[in-house]
C-alpha cells in the first residue's frame, strides 16, 4: 500500500500549497477560536481514551481492542544491520561488551519507492523497544520505509556510536544521531527513497527536534515533516520528576518485604485467584481491576524504578567508557567471567540528578568552558529551539495534559511556540496513548500532510 | 563540595525565579500533585529492593557468565538465523501446527506433575486437553481445547520439587537451554526420562529413529521462546535475567 500522497518536484508549487494551507488553517482557527494560533486541545468527552489514570495509562498503554490494526512481523520485510562507527571502542571496551561494539539498527523496506521515516527511541531504550516496534508497524503499514534507532542514552548507542558517551547534551546527542543516520543512508544506496521524515517519542522526541535543527544546516535529509511525541520540554524538570517517582510512600513494604516482593506477592495472589497463569496484552487491565490492583503511589514507584535502571546503565556505561573511575576502577580487569554485580550495586545508587552532577556537568564544563546548571538546562531543553520551533512549519508536537515528565508551564511554552501545530490530549500519561487509534490516525494524518 | 553548593544555589535561584512569576493555567493536570511522597525524598527503597534482588545464590557465577556469553553467541550466529530460515520456508499455519503438536506432547508431563502435586482440577483440565487435542485436534496439530476453556497449564518436575519444599539450589546457566538452577535441572532430567518411558503417540521411539524430529522440536522450541539475549540492552542483563528467572519460578510454584 503506497502512502496517499503524491510527490511533485515543483518547489514553488509546494510553497504555494503550503501558504494556502496555512492561510486556510489561520482562517479556520480564527473562525473557531477568534484567535489565530491555538493548540488543538482534544476534548475529554469525545476523546474516548478509557484510562484516565496517568500512571495506569503509562504502564498498561491502550487496551488491545482500541489499538489500530497493524501488519504482523511476517508481513514486514525487515532486517537488523550493524554499523562500525567507532573502531577504537573495540580496544577500549572489555571483551564482555562484544555485543555493543558495533551499532545495530532495524530497517523495514517497502518493495517500491517510498518515503523513509526515522524513529528515535526514548530514554535508555534500544531500537527494538516495544514502542519503536509499534511505530514501525504503524508507519510500515501506511507504506513507508522505516528505520528504528536506539536512543543516544541507550547502552548500545553509548558504546558503539556516541563520541563522548556522556549523553544529555542535546546538540551533541543530535550530532551523534545525525552521523548514524548518514551511515544508515550510505549502507543502502539502492533503497528508493522519495522523502525523509523524522519522529521520536519521549527523550527521542527532544532528540528529533535537535536533529531536525541540525539538518537545516547539514542538509543531508531535508526532512519534510518532523513529529515529536511526548517530548520533555525542560529536561531538568523531567529528570527531577522521574527521580522523585521512587520516593512515593508505598504501602505494604517493611523490613522483610521489599517493593519488588510486594508487587510479586500481589501478582502471585492474582494468579492464584485466577487459577492459571496467562500472560497477554490484557493482563494488566485485568490485574488493575482485580483486588490486587496497585495504588497510584505503587504504580509511580514502578515507573520510577524502570527509569532508575536506565539511570544506572547510563551511569555505569559512561563511567566505563570515559574511565572516570567513579563506578569501576579504570584499570579493573574484566573478562567474560567477571562479575559486574559490585558495579551494578554502585551504579544503581545514582539517579539522573546524580549522573548529571557527577558526570554530565563536569564533562559539559570541560567541553564548553564553564557554565551554570541553568545555562545547561536552557541549552539542552526545547527552550534552546524556541525560535526554530516557532518558525518551522514542518514540526508538530503531540502531548498529554497528564504526562508525568512535564512541569507547570511546559504546556504553556509549547502552546505559545507551536500554536496550532500542537495537539494536547487530555489523557494518556507518558506515551500511554500512542497506540490508541485516535492518536495513530492523527500521526498518519500529519505525515500524509 | 563547592560544586554541590553551587548546584544548590542555582537550584534555589531557579526555584525562586519560578515562584516569582505565577504560572498560567495551560491545561496541565499535574499528575504528581496528589501523590504522597516521603518528606525527605530519601527513602532509598529502590536501592534496598534492588540490592536484595541481587542476592541470588550463584556460587558458579564466573562459569555461568561464560555460558551466558556462549549462549548469546550461539543464538546470534546459529539459532536465530535457523529460526529465521524456518520462518522463511514454512507458511505460518504449518509453524502453528508444529508448535501445537509439540505442545500437546508437553501436556503429558504437565498432567503427571499436576497429579504429583495433587492438583485435581488442573489434572482433570490437562487430561481434557490431551483427549480433545489428540482427537479433535488431530494428534495435537490444532488446539481446540484452549478455545473450549481449558487453557494450557505448565507443570514440570522442577515445580513439583519446589511444591514439596525442595530449595532452588545454586543458579545455573545451562548451555543452549538458558537460565535454570540445580533443582530445575534435575527436574528437566526427570521429565525427559519420563517422556521416554511413556512414549506418548510413539514419539520417543520415532525420535530416536529419526533425529530430524528432535531437530524440528529444537527449532520449534527456539521459535516459541521469546527470550532474546541482549533484549534488555543493559550491561547488567545477566543479573536481570537471573532475578527474573528466579522469581518467575517462585511464582509458577506458588500458583
Amino acid at each position: 500500500m503506497a502512502p496517499r500522497r503524491t510527490h511533485h518536484g515543483h518547489y514553488p508549487r509546494e510553497t504555494a500549497m503550503l501558504r494556502l494551507r496555512c492561510l486556510a488553517a489561520v482562517l479556520l482557527g480564527g473562525l473557531l477560536y477568534g484567535a489565530s494560533a491555538l493548540a488543538d486541545d482534544i476534548d475529554k468527552a469525545t476523546y474516548g481514551f478509557p484510562l484516565t489514570n496517568p500512571f495506569e495509562a503509562t504502564i498498561a498503554t491502550t487496551p488491545p481492542d482500541l489499538r489500530p490494526a497493524l501488519p504482523t512481523d511476517e508481513d514486514i520485510d525487515q532486517s537488523d544491520y550493524t554499523l562500525r562507527l567507532r573502531p577504537e571502542r573495540e580496544f577500549i571496551l572489555p571483551d564482555n561488551f562484544w555485543p555493543v561494539k558495533q551499532l545495530r539498527y532495524r530497517l523495514a523496506q517497502q518493495d517500491h519507492p517510498a518515503p523513509l521515516i526515522f524513529i528515535i527511541a526514548g530514554t535508555g531504550a534500544p531500537y527494538s523497544s516495544s514502542l519503536a516496534e509499534y511505530l514501525k508497524k504503524l508507519f510500515y503499514g501506511a507504506g513507508y520505509h522505516v528505520v528504528q534507532l536506539s536512543s543516544p542514552t541507550s547502552y548500545d548507542f553509548m558504546a558503539a556510536a556516541s563520541r563522548h558517551a556522556t549523553p544529555g547534551i542535546s546538540t551533541e546527542d543530535a550530532d551523534d544521531l545525525y552521523r548514524v543516520m548518514q551511515a544508515v543512508r550510505a549502507q543502502h544506496p539502492k533503497l528508493p527513497i522519495t522523502d525523509f521524515y523524522l519522529t521520536g517519542y519521549s527523550l527521542g522526541a527532544l532528540d528529533a527536534a535537535f536533529v531536525s535543527k541540525l539538518d537545516e544546516t547539514r542538509r543531508s535529509f531535508n526532512f519534510k515533516r518532523v513529529l515529536l511525541l511526548n517530548p520533555p520540554v525542560n529536561l531538568y524538570t523531567s529528570v527531577t520528576n522521574l527521580d522523585r517517582l521512587v520516593q512515593t510512600q508505598v504501602k505494604g513494604i517493611d523490613n522483610t518485604t521489599t517493593f519488588y516482593d510486594m508487587v510479586l506477592g500481589k501478582l502471585t495472589r492474582y494468579f492464584q485467584q485466577k487459577g492459571y497463569i496467562d500472560l497477554n496484552d490484557a493482563l494488566l487491565f485485568d490485574f488493575q481491576s482485580s483486588r490486587q490492583r496497585l495504588s497510584d503511589e505503587q504504580m509511580a514507584m514502578l515507573i520510577g524504578t524502570s527509569f532508575r535502571f536506565s539511570a544506572a546503565d547510563i551511569t555505569f556505561t559512561s563511567d566505563l567508557i570515559n574511565r572516570r573511575g567513579l563506578i569501576i576502577p579504570p584499570a579493573y580487569p574484566v573478562s567474560e567471567g567477571t562479575s559486574l554485580t559490585p558495579f551494578f550495586r554502585r551504579a544503581l545508587q545514582c539517579d539522573f540528578d546524580c549522573y548529571m552532577s557527577e558526570q554530565l556537568i563536569p564533562h559539559w564544563r570541560k567541553v564548553s568552558k564553564g557554565g551554570s546548571l541553568t545555562q545547561l538546562v536552557d541549552q539542552v531543553s526545547l527552550y534552546a529551539l524556541e525560535d526554530y520551533l516557532r518558525s518551522s512549519r514542518k514540526i508538530a508536537v503531540m502531548h498529554n495534559a497528564d504526562d508525568v515528565i512535564l512541569g507547570p508551564g511546559d504546556l504553556g511554552f509549547l502552546r505559545r511556540t507551536l500554536g496550532p501545530r500542537l495537539i494536547v490530549y487530555p489523557y494518556g500519561g507518558h506515551c500511554g496513548n500512542l497506540n490508541y487509534r485516535v492518536n495513530s490516525d492523527a500521526m498518519l494524518e500529519f505525515f500524509r500532510g | 563540595m563547592a560544586k554541590k553548593l553551587l548546584l544548590l544555589a542555582s537550584l534555589l535561584l531557579s526555584g525562586a525565579a519560578l515562584a516569582d512569576q505565577p504560572v498560567e493555567d495551560d491545561g496541565f493536570t499535574q499528575p504528581l500533585k496528589d501523590l504522597k511522597f516521603n518528606a525527605g525524598l530519601d527513602q532509598r527503597e529502590f536501592e534496598r529492593s534492588t540490592w536484595q534482588a541481587l542476592n541470588v545464590y550463584d556460587p558458579l557465577e564466573s562459569w555461568n557468565r561464560r555460558v551466558y556469553h556462549f549462549n548469546y553467541r550461539v543464538d546470534e550466529w546459529v539459532l536465530l538465523p535457523v529460526v529465521n530460515g524456518y520462518r522463511y520456508v514454512t507458511p505460518s499455519f504449518v509453524r502453528t501446527g508444529v508448535s501445537n503438536f509439540f505442545s500437546n506432547l508437553g501436556d503429558v508431563p504437565n498432567l503427571l506433575n499436576s497429579l504429583l502435586q495433587l492438583k485435581g482440577k488442573r489434572a482433570l483440565q490437562t487430561t481434557g486437553r490431551l483427549l480433545v487435542n489428540t482427537t479433535v485436534g488431530i494428534a495435537g496439530l490444532w488446539d481446540p481445547a484452549t478455545h473450549w476453556g481449558m487453557p494450557k497449564q505448565s507443570e514440570d518436575f522442577g515445580q513439583t520439587l519446589g511444591f514439596y519444599g525442595v530449595p532452588a539450589g545454586p543458579y545455573l546457566m545451562l548451555p543452549l537451554l538458558g537460565p535454570s538452577n540445580v533443582r530445575d535441572t534435575s527436574g528437566l532430567v526427570v521429565d525427559f526420562g519420563a517422556e521416554g518411558q511413556i512414549n506418548y503417540l510413539n514419539m520417543s521411539e520415532l525420535s530416536s529413529e529419526h533425529p530430524e524430529i528432535t531437530v524440528l522440536r529444537g527449532i520449534d522450541k527456539r521459535y516459541t521462546t521469546n527470550l532474546r539475549y541482549g533484549q534488555l540492552n543493559s550491561p547488567f542483563e545477566y543479573e536481570k535475567i537471573r532475578y527474573v528467572y528466579t522469581e518467575a519460578r517462585k511464582l509458577q510454584i506458588a500458583e
